[in-house]
């Protein structure tokens, strides 16, 4: 069997396995075993063993459960309570007035948060009924806090930076300062955008409120200090070099502890439900991540990737338009399939490619990301319209709709970083390295 | 028979929940450890040097055996992520068949990565492989807490493979169908 006859066979063995519903992680595993079987010399069960093994015993990968942890406690605070009393008073004097609070309580969510659906759920649990209430239009509240919540995956801590990390060898301190940035204009857009639409669509507005006086917005505000703390703590300490993303990632589960016991919402019954709803999802992603890493051996016999990237090496195609082929195949791929998946599916198979075109793999992690983002929000499958739909009972392609310019300016910031990929380098070439 | 089960799957769970607190435990004293340093030496007094040994090993190790031991009681919970888009599409009758495959496909895949890292630990265990650096920890224990998971995850199939079998649909499907924040990652 020729090269590309094998890959298309593997390709279509792995979708047909993961269409009749087995489990991602034992998909991948099985395509990589029938990988390895197309060379007989090569011992399956042995590759299978030490592959596993190595990916799973990995200190760096030791921030994945206890980022997911801290979130696990964050989101059985009154963090989200917080976050609407002491953002409203300020942001009700832009054009849009509340319609802010979904992007920048999401944006600063997204900095204690590693997950997309998280955010989207913590932020809109309080936004949207009070969004609502006031009369603002359920169009722009849903599709923004759709749109918002992705930042949770660009601002770190993200798992799914942890994600591409650990499978491409990348640092996952510097992928994280690496997506500041881009996370900051994103979420910029998301506001530009409020904002024109709420100048142009004036009618559609409920009327203001009467502002308060500045003490006692200054007073209100008081509320966003122990998340402030939070992000300083964790964030700061992996910029100054003071810790690694592990070490961070255990400063914050204290810290979130410190936090919710602080504001009484610390009970036992929480904090057990905080440990093991953390266990179990940091184990679907650990079990996917091992499978994945079988793929990836199994892969490196079959030299599939590597004929991948001379094939397309033959093209000669300018690295804009390389990037557009990638892009609309992972938006199409996004529709199907989660996150994780794209991620792992894509350092088995297109990181030689990549790095053959000479993209940096830092930068190139902060522009996975923007894709997944992407998938995030795009129907049939897409965890923040499942989310909403949870919330407000609404059809997910109708909230997708409602989430499309949001999408629009998600590509927009694809064209930026591509364009300027100092967005996404600058700030990590400033850090300190962690010891 | 049931009782049994249940006990094994959620036991095992504890025992990865108990790693996870293990590692934040022990960076955590590593880190206060660090601290404390960092406050004596702007008090010009002697440092305490205080170093947990091999610490990146063995957080390492904890996280292996976390990741494998919950492996049963996390398919339980309809936390393992799967494509249900075609699953869904289908009749309750029609499902059932392609659940009973899915299932059955899956024990089998996850029967054969049992005995390969049974087999991998029983060699660390029989050559004596350790960790390398000061604290030598055998390679055969998180190892065989790893295969150990995976015989857990497939006796889980294989139970669950019985209640589709006899039920009609997988004792979880409630629970996967609800959205557990933080399964996109």
């Amino acid at each position: 069997m020729s090269v590309l006859e094998l890959s298309i066979v593997l390709m279509l063995l792995l979708f047909a396995i993961l269409g009749s519903g087995v489990w991602i992680a034992v998909a991948l595993a099985v395509c990589g075993f029938a990988a390895v079987m197309t060379k007989v010399a090569t011992p399956a069960g042995q590759v299978l063993a030490t592959s596993m093994w190595t990916a799973s015993n990995s200190w760096d990968l030791t921030a994945l459960p206890m980022f997911i942890w801290m979130g696990e406690i964050l989101y059985r605070t009154k963090l989200s309570d917080d976050m609407f009393e002491g953002l409203a008073p300020w942001l009700q004097r832009l054009p849009g007035r509340l319609l802010h609070v979904n992007v920048v309580g999401c944006a600063i969510f997204a900095a204690v948060s590693g997950s997309s659906a998280a955010t989207c759920a913590t932020i809109g649990r309080i936004a949207l009924p009070e969004l609502l209430k006031r009369g603002y239009d359920e169009r722009m509240a849903i599709g923004t806090l759709a749109g918002s919540g992705t930042l949770g995956l660009l601002i770190p801590p993200s798992i799914i930076m942890i994600v591409y990390a650990t499978a491409t060898d990348q640092s996952i301190a510097r992928l994280f300062i690496a997506g500041v940035i881009p996370g900051m204009v994103l979420a910029s857009l998301f506001m530009g955008f409020i904002a024109g639409w709420a100048l142009l669509n004036n009618t559609r507005m409920p009327p203001p409120e009467p502002r308060l006086p500045i003490r006692q917005r200054i007073q209100a505000s008081r509320r966003l200090l122990p998340v402030v703390l939070l992000i300083i703590g964790v964030i700061g300490s992996i910029y100054g070099g003071l810790a690694s993303a592990t070490e961070a990632a255990v400063v914050g589960v204290f810290l979130a502890l410190i936090l919710s016991w602080w504001s009484g919402t610390l009970s036992r019954q929480g904090f057990i439900d905080s440990l093991l709803g953390a266990t179990r999802t940091s184990c679907m992603i650990a079990f996917i991540l091992a499978g994945a890493a079988y793929l990836t051996a199994a892969m490196g016999f079959t030299g599939i990737p590597r004929a991948l990237a001379e094939w397309i090496t033959e093209f000669n195609m300018p690295s804009w338009a390389l990037l557009s082929v990638l892009t609309a195949f992972y938006i199409v791929l996004g529709c199907f399939l989660d996150g994780i998946s794209m991620v792992v599916l894509t350092t088995s198979i297109i990181i030689p490619l990549v790095t053959k075109a000479g993209f940096d793999l830092i930068w190139f992690g902060i522009y996975i990301v923007l894709v997944v983002e992407m998938a995030q929000i795009t129907p049939p499958v897409g965890f923040n319209l499942y989310v909403l739909q949870g919330m407000t009972g609404r059809n997910i392609f109708a909230i997708g709709t409602y989430a499309l310019p949001l999408f629009i300016l998600m590509c927009l910031s694809v064209v930026l970083i591509a364009a300027f990929p100092g967005i996404a380098l600058w700030l990590p070439s400033t850090m300190l390295d962690a010891r | 028979m049931r009782p049994a089960l249940d006990w094994v799957y959620r036991g095992a769970l504890w025992a990865s929940a108990l790693c996870l607190v293990a590692i934040a435990v022990l960076v955590g004293v590593q880190l206060g450890a660090r601290l404390i340093d960092g406050v004596l030496a702007l008090l010009h007094l002697p440092r305490t040097e205080f170093v947990l040994l091999s610490l990146n090993e063995i957080c390492g190790y904890l996280l292996a055996a976390a990741s494998f031991l919950a492996l049963g009681g996390t398919l339980k919970a309809g936390a393992h992520i799967r494509v249900t888009l075609v699953l869904a599409a289908l009749s309750e009758k029609r499902r059932r068949y392609v659940e009973l495959w899915a299932f059955g496909f899956a024990a089998a895949a996850c029967a054969y990565m049992t005995g390969h890292l049974a087999s991998f630990a029983w060699v660390s265990f029989r050559f004596h492989e350790v960790s390398p650096g000061v604290v030598r920890v055998p390679l055969a224990y998180p190892q065989a807490a790893m295969s150990l998971g995976a015989l857990i995850l497939t006796i889980a199939l294989l139970d669950e493979l019985s209640v589709v079998a006899t039920r009609g649909r997988p004792s979880f499907r409630a629970a996967e169908d609800a959205i557990t924040v933080g399964k996109e990652g």
